[in-house]
């Protein structure tokens, strides 16, 4: 009766609030649920399989390891060339990044603002190169490069690297351009501005949450990036991937393959949050030059 | 902007170039590896100054030996320890180039024959290699049923056996018919991978193979599949077939060690120097046991080979001298307990007893037949409902 009576008390848009603060916070829980379930627990698993004592192993019906060491982290460090390889990955990654944004920026214009016959399938054909198998790509591209002279080479893997990425980069900033309102170049040309003024101050803001998108994408695909980089790089070079598939696969060595996803996911995380910074801006602002 | 375009453009086309000019090096000074003397082999690989190494597994073993090499023969080593399946894939991409980048490799069961069709391999290098009489005479001749004429050097031998937790299995069966009872008994508990992904479920569904057609002893010889000595093969892919609820089926030989450390599985079909390996590493318990079992298991070992193409072949066969030789098999095992290729050391202490190894290991069938049941498995086993 008293609960009842102080409902009735109680305004209707203060209860309303309650409700939605409720709903809130359930929806909270599930993402933090989901997002522990999904990826929370992977990463847990690695770190703990990364820790687990060659003596005393993890194993049934132990639910966790007995005991850690670093002795997984030693041997990683001692018997492969992770140190080479990260040094490899982290100059290659950057520079196919920016050379698969400048290579791709023409294609994006031409195909984001302009009409042009076979579009769509010009789209489909930009795709190939990630939806066909790695190796398959790796195995015709390595004749290739190897009769231009880049195979073992830095810049061949660099350019190697820039070709699985273009696809990513391509496809973002395709719809960054097209997504861009003809209204505002259109008022920008009444008041005189220039190509330059116009690539300035209204193509460049307004493509930039698209155009980190298609980095990260570009930068987590030559991080990850094995089978081109194995058949034209190896033996003079080596990256991650290359260190990190000897211990999966045909070989799973599941300990020492958790050091190493460890140590490739831990930069590109460390990175995924200084990009998220920057897409926060506003998308507004950004293409009105106030940023 | 177009000008800080064209200076990168520019600067990464000039560091292309001189990265590009750089990775062209002089050709290696080569020899006969036929005619030549040893002490003359080992004057050219020193004058070559470099081999390039490619394995699969073992990368503790492989630094150590290259470092061992190095400051014996003073020649650089480029080890590469890749994925099984990429490493040939390089290697077979490179076919036809004059010169390649891979010196030698580790060959295992699994890509043999496909190598050895593609006649990949330098040699015979039998000959050229000292203390080749001291090495597993057997694998020198045939590995996992595919004839190598002496091109492959024996690099370690393996034998694959019973794998279970001693916890969980307190009478492990010997004969095909005690294994039968224990699968019915213990559903899902005994699984073996998928044969077309590793070698440990050849050597499981060859077993079969032998206890439900009529022995083995009928392919010894033979060069291609006779249809009327596999006539009988349904009988094998019905065991199965029959059984397909109770077994366990997994995708590669570590992956079948791993579900016994998970308690997924009690036992399974596995080699022995892949088990004491993850053993090593922290990856499987170290109360699991290992044996041959009476009704029989297929062995075999893994080779090494130097490229046709190869730039430094006489550094490679230093390099392969240098792991087969006994200071260094005698190394290998006590740092892995692989069992050692050599014949001339004496073997303690290892999973599998030297009395299984004698009463029980079994030798492959022919490599024809071994594609063929690798195929007909998959069709008529894992391709039915």
């Amino acid at each position: 009766m008293r609960v009842r009576a102080e409902q009735q008390k109680t305004p209707l848009h203060v209860l309303q609030e309650r409700r939605r603060r409720r709903f809130y916070l359930m929806l909270t829980l599930f993402f933090v649920i989901v997002q522990l379930i999904w990826v929370g627990i992977p990463i847990l698993m690695a770190v703990m399989w990364s820790l687990v004592d060659p003596k005393n192993p993890w194993s049934f019906p132990n639910m966790f390891p007995p005991s850690f060491s670093f002795a997984q982290w030693e041997y990683v460090f001692k018997y492969t060339n992770i140190a080479r390889a990260l040094r490899t990955s982290y100059s290659i990654a950057p520079l196919a990044v920016l050379l698969s944004f400048v290579l791709s920026l023409p294609t994006d214009y031409i195909m984001g603002r302009k009409k042009i016959p076979g579009k769509k399938i010009f789209m489909l054909v930009v795709l190939l190169p990630i939806i066909m198998p790695g190796m398959v790509v790796a195995l015709f591209l390595s004749r290739v490069f190897a009769n231009f002279g880049l195979s073992q080479s830095f810049f061949g893997l660099v350019l190697a690297h820039t070709l699985m990425g273009m696809p990513y980069m391509i496809r973002v900033l395709t719809t960054s351009f097209q997504s861009i309102p003809q209204d505002v170049i259109d008022a920008a040309e009444n008041l005189g501005a220039t190509t330059f003024v116009k690539i300035k101050d209204i193509f460049l803001p307004m493509i930039r949450p698209g155009l980190l998108a298609g980095m990260i994408f570009a930068f987590i695909v030559s991080i990850e990036e094995f089978n081109l980089t194995f058949i034209i790089g190896t033996p003079t070079f080596e990256t991650i991937p290359t260190i990190l598939f000897s211990f999966m696969g045909y070989n799973f060595i599941r300990t020492n393959a958790s050091v190493v996803a460890l140590i490739m996911m831990t930069p590109n995380i460390i990175m995924l949050f200084v990009v998220e910074r920057f897409l926060k801006s506003d998308y507004l602002a950004a293409s009105l030059g106030k940023m | 902007m177009k000008k800080l375009c064209a200076v990168v453009l520019v600067l990464m086309l000039a560091a292309g170039m001189v990265f590009a000019a750089g990775a062209r090096e002089e050709a290696a000074p080569t020899i006969d590896l036929q005619t030549a003397t040893w002490e003359e082999i080992v004057e050219t690989a020193q004058a070559q100054g470099q081999v390039t190494f490619y394995s699969w597994y073992f990368p503790d073993y492989f630094r150590e030996a290259a470092a061992d090499f190095e400051r014996q023969y003073g020649i650089k080593v480029n080890l590469v320890i890749g994925d099984q399946t990429a490493n040939f894939n390089k290697v077979i991409s490179e076919k036809d180039r004059p010169v390649g980048t891979v010196d030698a490799m580790i060959v295992g069961g699994q890509w043999v024959k496909t190598t050895m069709d593609l006649d990949l391999f330098y040699g015979p290098i039998k000959d050229i290699i000292p203390d080749a009489d001291q090495l597993a005479p057997s694998l020198w001749i045939v590995q996992e049923g595919v004839l190598t004429h002496g091109y492959l050097a024996p690099f370690h031998r393996n034998q694959t056996g019973i794998l279970y937790d001693p916890q969980r299995v307190s009478n492990p069966p010997q004969t095909f018919a005690e294994l039968e009872a224990w699968i019915d008994a213990n559903p899902k508990l005994f699984g073996f991978n998928d044969p077309s992904r590793g070698g440990s479920g050849q050597s499981f569904v060859h077993t079969v193979i032998k206890h439900t057609t009529g022995g083995l002893e009928k392919y010894v010889g033979d060069t291609e599949v006779v249809p009327e000595k596999v006539a009988n093969w349904d009988l094998a892919w019905e065991w199965f077939n029959d059984r397909k609820d109770k077994l366990t089926f997994t995708v590669s030989n570590n992956d079948s060690i791993i579900r016994i450390n998970d308690g997924e599985m009690a036992m399974t079909f596995g080699w022995d120097d892949n088990v004491q390996d993850m053993m090593n590493r922290g990856n499987i318990f170290t109360r699991a046991q290992m044996y041959i079992p009476e009704m029989g298991a297929a062995g075999g070992g893994d080779t090494m080979g130097i490229l046709k193409n190869a730039p430094n072949k006489a550094a490679a066969a230093v390099f392969i001298a240098h792991i087969t030789s006994k200071e260094q098999q005698i190394k290998k095992f006590e740092m892995l307990g692989a069992y050692p290729s050599r014949i001339d050391i004496p073997i303690e202490g290892t999973l599998l007893t030297e009395e299984d190894r004698e009463n029980n290991a079994l030798a492959w069938f022919p490599a024809p037949y071994k594609d063929y049941m690798i195929a007909e498995f998959v069709r008529n086993v894992l391709m039915t409902q």
